[in-house]
């Protein structure tokens, strides 16, 4: 009974304050680099309640929940009024169920329970199929876009959603053509055995796949829908998107849904490919020992993720955002065959290094053929320019 | 207060005697699930949308009775955690089938059938085929009924004609949906029953279990086997797919070139007609 429900319990408890709390800071935090990059101050002077003490601006977030939570809950006569509720709260648990399969860390040599094993950082332990459920999660995260387009019953929030759910759809492809090539090398869904066995080589899936890699990070770029595609709410250009006629506290569940999807796919990026909580002398590669080590693993893991999300943020205003056309033709003409292409090169080089029929002293050749085919695939890409800005005047054929 | 309880356990006592007697000659009333059945197929016959509201409130509670009925027969799973949740995800699974039927908008039934699919993949999950129950998620819940949607959603409910929203033959359909649902859960009752039937003597042994689906890997499992024993059926359905793949694009483009041709020569017509 205590390990069936009490634990996990604790963990989801835990897990979901902690992911609120970061996610209210991490918004903080991206304003504070968009005001840095703009040469600004950003939001300083909200500190203690009641006092005159700033603090740096960091009871922001606290204000900001509270003005949406006192804002008025308006719903426009026009809506289909169950799906209106329904599509923010949708989208809400799905991004934040994703995170019983996401460890976040390694264990802890904590023994609770009969079976006398270390406390996992996962919800859900030794989940086989756990790459496979954060698909099947992000594809119900459809649902509430579609749903939040639909029933605002409004042509603009419709359009809105036909076109997120277009741009998620379609980066779901190169987004699993990315995996493929992890999971064909390491021969596991667990995410747990993609670390360790990361650790136990010591050569990242960044360093082995830089194609797949490259495939991966822009798919997930696309698919939690940060800047250079973030059409779904292009406030500028297109109106909004499919919450725009929300407001209060289901907008902010949208807002907060979108940008938990971000920090997910920080998470799946620094598992997948930059080795979860390994380093290189830091963290050592077998089951973990001792309490040092157990949070040393948890703060690696952490810091990378961090920096990830650094990353996600100076992107945001390093470059413009990309027309619909642009984008789905990036999607289908660039990251589709690099995906193909990534699949087929671990494919071929699985079979002599994995199955260690040539032995371990060989991974340099490895390195080299998988370097070479990427940096090849890139600069036919770069050559062939197949989703090339096409800006010239079109001739529009008048229609009849 | 006893004395009524009493009189009315003399009266139920009674009842069933007399019960047993009637219907002595026919065994099939003195089953549950013949009544259950019956229910069913009244509930679900007031509960199908045949144009106006009459009786679809006592429509779903018959339906509720008969799934009461039904339930009544399955075996205890030997702990309560365990029995709660497959109460849930099989409860969830079949009020969210009788939705899909019952509602008046498509969407809604859409909507109601991916909820049916995500009980479903719960019960798959809840008895260790964990592959299969997310596998049902993505296919299912996550790329066809999500292409209804669209589809529905863009045809606009609101201009649809009244004889698309109402169920046709509703009385035939609840019949033979009654009649299917009787017929599984006579021979699901009947492997329950003798532990010997024929259904539990095919049933694969624990070590062959522990071997595939209960297996830590068994997603390498099954793609070894995709890929080794069935390698001709998925080359075949890859084959099947590309050629409707090809056939779409082909319907596609022959389509614009009509469209072109039709264009140009209306054009034609214009340019040669007198002003």
């Amino acid at each position: 009974m205590l390990e069936l429900f009490a634990i996990p319990l604790v963990k989801i408890v835990v897990l979901i304050g902690a992911l609120m709390t970061v996610t209210a800071y991490l918004v903080l935090l991206e304003r504070k680099m968009a005001a840095w990059v703009q040469d600004r101050r950003g939001p300083d002077r909200v500190g203690v309640p009641l006092t005159k003490i700033r603090l740096f601006g960091l009871g922001q977030p606290l204000a900001d929940g509270l003005k949406f939570l006192f804002k008025e809950e308006f719903t426009p006569r026009h809506v289909e009024p169950l799906l209106y509720t329904l599509a923010p709260v949708v989208t809400l648990a799905s991004a934040l169920a994703i995170y019983a399969v996401i460890p976040m860390g390694d264990t802890l040599p904590l023994k609770i329970g009969a079976s006398g094993a270390n406390l996992s950082m996962v919800v859900a332990p030794g989940c086989d199929v756990g790459l496979l459920y954060i698909f099947a999660l992000s594809s119900i995260a459809v649902y509430g876009v579609i749903l939040g387009g639909w029933a605002s019953n409004d042509k603009y929030s419709f359009l809105g959603g036909l076109r997120t759910s277009a741009q998620m759809v379609a980066y779901e492809l190169p987004l699993g053509l990315g995996i493929l090539g992890v999971v064909l090398v390491s021969g596991s869904l667990d995410l747990g055995k993609i670390i360790h066995q990361q650790a136990d080589s010591g050569l990242w899936f960044a360093f082995t796949q830089p194609l797949g890699l490259v495939v991966f990070v822009v798919a997930a770029f696309a698919e939690a829908a940060r800047l250079p595609f973030d059409l779904p709410e292009c406030e500028q250009e297109l109106v909004g998107g499919y919450h725009t006629e929300y407001s209060g506290m289901r907008l902010i569940t949208f807002l907060i849904a979108e940008f938990m999807h971000m920090v997910t796919v920080s998470f799946l990026i620094v598992i997948l490919f930059f080795g979860g909580w390994h380093f290189w002398g830091l963290t050592g590669s077998g089951p973990v020992e001792s309490w040092g080590q157990g949070i040393l693993r948890i703060g690696v893991l952490m810091a990378k993720v961090f920096g990830v999300i650094l990353f996600f943020m100076m992107v945001r205003w390093s470059w413009p955002r990309f027309r619909f056309d642009q984008l789905m033709s990036l999607a289908w003409k660039v990251m589709l065959p690099q995906g193909l292409l990534n699949l087929a090169l671990m494919a071929v080089l699985c079979e002599p290094f994995i199955a260690e029929r040539i032995g371990s002293r060989h991974w340099g050749v490895f390195l080299l053929i998988s370097w070479a085919v990427a940096l090849l695939a890139w600069l036919v890409t770069a050559l062939v320019q197949p989703s090339g800005p096409e800006n010239s005047p079109q001739r529009v054929e008048p229609s009849i | 207060m006893n004395l009524l309880l009493a009189t009315i356990q003399e009266t139920w006592a009674t009842w069933t005697t007399h019960w047993h007697v009637w219907t002595q000659h026919v065994p099939m009333l003195q089953s549950r699930l013949t009544w259950g059945a019956i229910l069913l197929a009244l509930g679900m016959w007031l509960l199908l949308p045949r144009g106006g509201r009459r009786g679809r409130a006592a429509g779903a509670l018959l339906c509720v009775a008969a799934l009461g009925v039904f339930a009544s027969r399955l075996p205890f799973l030997g702990d309560w955690s365990h029995q709660g949740v497959f109460w849930l995800l099989a409860g969830v699974t079949v009020v969210a089938g009788l939705g899909t039927i019952s509602m008046r908008s498509p969407v809604y039934c859409a909507l109601w059938f991916s909820l049916a699919l995500l009980g479903t993949g719960g019960l798959f999950l809840f008895s260790g085929a964990s592959f299969l129950g997310i596998a049902t998620v993505i296919v299912y819940a996550g790329a066809i009924v999500v292409t209804f949607l669209f589809v529905l959603m863009l045809a606009q409910p609101e201009g649809n004609a009244y004889y698309d929203r109402i169920s046709w033959e509703a009385m035939a359909s609840a019949l033979s949906g009654a009649v299917l649902v009787f017929l599984l859960s006579v021979v699901l009752a009947d492997t329950f029953n003798s532990p010997r039937s024929t259904l539990a003597a095919q049933a694969p042994a624990a070590p062959a279990l522990a071997k595939g689906v209960l297996a830590p890997e068994h997603v390498a499992t099954l793609g070894g086997q995709l890929f080794s024993r069935y390698l001709v059926s998925v080359e075949v359905i890859g084959v099947l797919l590309l050629v409707a793949l090809v056939g779409a694009s082909a319907i596609i483009m022959l389509q614009g070139r009509t469209d072109a041709r039709g264009r140009a020569a209306r054009g034609a017509a214009e340019e040669g007609s007198p002003q």
